[in-house]
């Protein structure tokens, strides 16, 4: 084999005699050290907190003072602790909540914004993206003011059609669905935003083609957009599968994880235990076991979409 | 390529990334280390015991507290006093919520840099900070203040005998009334008679369903959805009962909290309570309703710190339509006080100038003058039992239309009995709980069911038995 191709595709070389990676680093070693900072950083801030609370998780340890080595008691006690797993629930409930409105909207929306009848489309682009770039803690504030059982705006303005005050946040279902809102509200333009990009590399003839054959909107959205939207339609499912789990902010400063614990999501759940019960091994177990579930479940999404992308 | 290429390159990028590594350092602490010069403290060693035999000391202090503390130590004019006894000390106040204390206090001992050289805790949550370690041991310091202060707030301020608070305020918990309510509910609106009328919580639920009959308003605010136990918690303390009993064993499904939530739900069944939540904006509104024809709430249990809320940020213009009595005992004849909050400075054991930092808790909290110009100011009643035969304790009050509300307090505060409600795993206990209140109050749980679950959580998660 001539030494030009080998250059080129070095992976493909048989494996004959393949040569320690050391020797590619070396080889490489510019490149390698220009990226270095990236990975100086991560090993810092991201692989050694990895690693520490990997250890941390059999341990008991407040933050400050002797760290008790406890085996897999924090494991063994997490499966019996109700909190964590509603959390893991409510992470269930949300996703299905808003997951499916919020993805078809920001879809819906931007096939609309793609299509050439729209005047205004950078305006109404910036409208719909401004919430995400919004203070979420202003946000959530706004958001409790506004749902207030019997002062909010919201309850008020149904009172005129007679419509009986929702406990929006007195409730555990309201409580959820105010979440959602907000959430929706918060994350409907940066999905729209993914989607439109998407959109842009979708060439209109195909469209113009299943009109000519007879196809109506509707049609032509079912059939052509959303099929060749597939992989970035998962993109954004995925994103909001963690996004789910991952709610925080807006939890904590819309309804503090209730009533009753029905808004709680693993995140603010890790975070009081480290933060308000000082239990930084438990959260670090909790955290583990938070994240083998996540991995799965990103697995699962990814083989299940994916298989049809190609 | 030549070497001396190479190692340019090299020093190069170990020069970048170091510049990037220390930019982002920098930016992950930016409340870095105090700023206070450790000219003349002695660092990380106890400060001598008698301060008065020393040089004064000099340099700055950073205080955390909340607002509404914060500006009593300002507006009293206590601050200008400490200025004036210590001239070289210079104190920085940062305000702060309770709640962010409670997150950057314990991050900043556990960080072992950024912390205040004192800060402000409630009792509520001082046994946990104390556990937590990393705030200095003032033993020797607190000693001859022990036996002038209330009995019932050191133990959240000692561990293994050892002392890491000063206290400022008690809360001793009262019966606060819309004597305006009342009398359109028809019922006598004096102090001492509305102190008879609920003398038990059963007859202030007789008291409840009049005033909700005749006037419409709502008795109080309990909130169901939301609870977070607060009521529950004032009405186990004035029994003497708590979270816990003395061997550290979880009470939360004894008998005794069953009854006592059982009692509190007796108000929701009856619908005579507002389901305002606590500390927002309709309560404050609720609270704040000028006259009894626009359905304000009519009373409020609560310690006598909520007199100065009350009086400043959330019913000013209602002045002269309150009054304070006794709250309801569980059974006549039983205690009727109890303990709601109530703060407490600490000194953190990396606080570089514990000289000043202690020059001012002891000035602040320690001198009786001090004390009673911050209760002058405030209804923040000192935990310094010395105060109590000063003056100020028999001046009526505008606010309660005269009434001589701080005898009240003081009166009340002597006989709040020692209880087992906050202590180190306050939060989780207090968490748990207050779901189960939730649960029962919505109509999902039987106290019993509610309270029982509750306690199996606990005793899981505490490893108390």
């Amino acid at each position: 084999m001539a030494e030009s191709t080998t250059m080129l595709q070095p992976d493909v070389h048989p494996t004959a005699h393949r040569r320690p990676v050391w020797r590619d680093i070396v080889k490489a070693r510019w490149p390698y050290l220009f990226i270095s900072p990236f990975y100086l950083l991560f090993i810092i801030f991201g692989l050694y907190p990895t690693i520490q609370s990997l250890y941390l998780s059999f341990t008991e340890w407040k933050g400050l003072g002797p760290i008790k080595q406890v085996g897999l008691k924090n494991y063994t006690l997490l499966f019996q602790d109700h909190v964590f797993w509603q959390s893991m629930e409510n992470g269930v409930i949300l996703f299905f909540m808003y997951v499916p409105i919020m993805t078809f909207l920001a879809l819906v929306l931007a096939v609309i914004l793609n299509s050439k009848r729209v005047r205004g489309f950078r305006l109404f682009r910036t409208i719909l993206f401004i919430p995400y770039i919004m203070n979420i803690v202003a946000a959530g504030f706004t958001f409790r003011l506004l749902l207030e059982q019997k002062y909010g705006l919201v309850n008020s303005l149904l009172g005129i059609f007679h419509i009986p005050p929702v406990p929006w946040l007195e409730s555990m279902w309201g409580g959820r669905v105010s979440l959602c809102l907000l959430v929706i509200w918060a994350w409907l333009g940066y999905n729209m935003v993914i989607m439109l990009a998407g959109l842009q590399t979708i060439s209109n003839e195909l469209t113009e083609a299943a009109m000519i054959d007879g196809a109506d909107q509707a049609q032509a959205f079912f059939y052509i957009t959303v099929p060749m939207m597939r992989p970035v339609i998962l993109f954004s499912v995925v994103l909001s599968t963690m996004g789910s789990f991952n709610l925080f902010g807006e939890i904590y400063t819309l309804t503090g994880g209730g009533p009753m614990n029905a808004t709680i999501t693993p995140i603010v759940d890790i975070f009081n235990q480290a933060f308000a019960n000082f239990r930084l091994g438990y959260a670090s177990a909790m955290a583990y076991v938070y994240f083998m579930i996540i991995f799965v479940l990103t697995l699962l999404q990814v083989r299940y979409f994916g298989q049809r992308v190609d | 390529m030549s070497r001396t290429n190479l190692i340019k390159k090299l020093v190069g990028v170990i020069l970048l990334s170091v510049i990037i590594l220390t930019a982002c350092g920098t930016s992950a602490t930016p409340t870095a280390a105090p700023q206070a010069p450790a000219t003349t403290a002695p660092e990380n060693t106890p400060v001598p015991a008698q301060p008065t035999a020393v040089p004064k000391p000099t340099g700055k202090i950073t205080v955390w507290g909340w607002k509404a503390a914060m500006d009593v130590i300002t507006n009293s004019g206590v601050l200008d006093d400490f200025k004036a006894a210590y001239p070289d000390v210079q104190v920085e106040i940062v305000q702060y919520s309770p709640t962010d204390v409670y997150q950057k206090l314990p991050l900043a001992l556990q960080a072992g840099t950024g912390a205040p050289d004192v800060a402000l805790v409630e009792s509520s949550h001082l046994a946990q900070i104390v556990n937590l370690g990393g705030l200095t041991d003032l033993t020797d310091l607190v000693k001859p203040y022990v036996p002038k202060i209330n009995a019932y707030k050191w133990p959240d301020a000692t561990l293994n005998g050892k002392y890491y608070a000063l206290p400022w305020d008690s809360g001793p918990v009262v019966f606060y009334y819309r004597r305006d309510v009342f009398k359109a509910a028809g019922l006598p609106d004096d102090p001492d008679s509305v102190s008879k009328a609920v003398a038990t919580w059963d007859s202030y639920l007789d008291v409840c369903k009049t005033i909700k009959q005749k006037t419409g308003s709502d008795c109080f605010s309990l909130n169901k959805a939301n609870n977070f136990a607060r009521l529950y918690e004032m009405m186990l303390w004035q029994q003497g009962l708590g979270y816990y009993d003395d061997q550290g064993n979880v009470t939360v499904d004894s008998p005794a909290n069953i009854a006592t939530l059982e009692e509190m739900k007796k108000f929701w069944d009856a619908g005579v309570t507002s389901d305002q939540l606590e500390w927002t904006d309709g309560w404050y509104a609720e609270l704040a309703k000028p006259t009894p024809a626009d359905k304000p709430i009519a009373s409020l249990v609560e310690a006598s710190w909520m007199g100065t809320f009350l009086k400043s940020w959330i019913a000013g213009g209602t002045a002269g339509k309150w009054g304070v009595a006794l709250m309801p005992a569980m059974q006549a004849g039983q205690a009727r006080a109890a303990n709601d909050g109530g703060s407490n400075f600490v000194i953190p054991d990396q606080s570089q100038n514990k000289a000043a930092a202690w020059a001012f808790v002891e000035f602040v909290l320690g001198r009786e003058q001090s004390e009673l110009k911050l209760f002058a100011y405030s209804d923040f009643i000192p935990s310094l039992e010395t105060t109590y035969s000063d003056a100020l304790f028999i001046e009526p009050d505008a606010f309660f239309n005269g009434e001589v509300a701080r005898k009240v307090y003081v009166d009340v505060v002597k006989t709040i009995p020692t209880a087992h409600v906050y202590g180190q795993f306050y939060s989780q206990m207090n968490g748990f709980v207050a779901t189960a209140i939730q649960k029962v109050g919505t109509g999902k749980m039987s106290v019993t069911d509610a309270l029982k679950e509750a306690a199996t959580s606990i005793r899981q998660q505490t490893g108390l038995k």
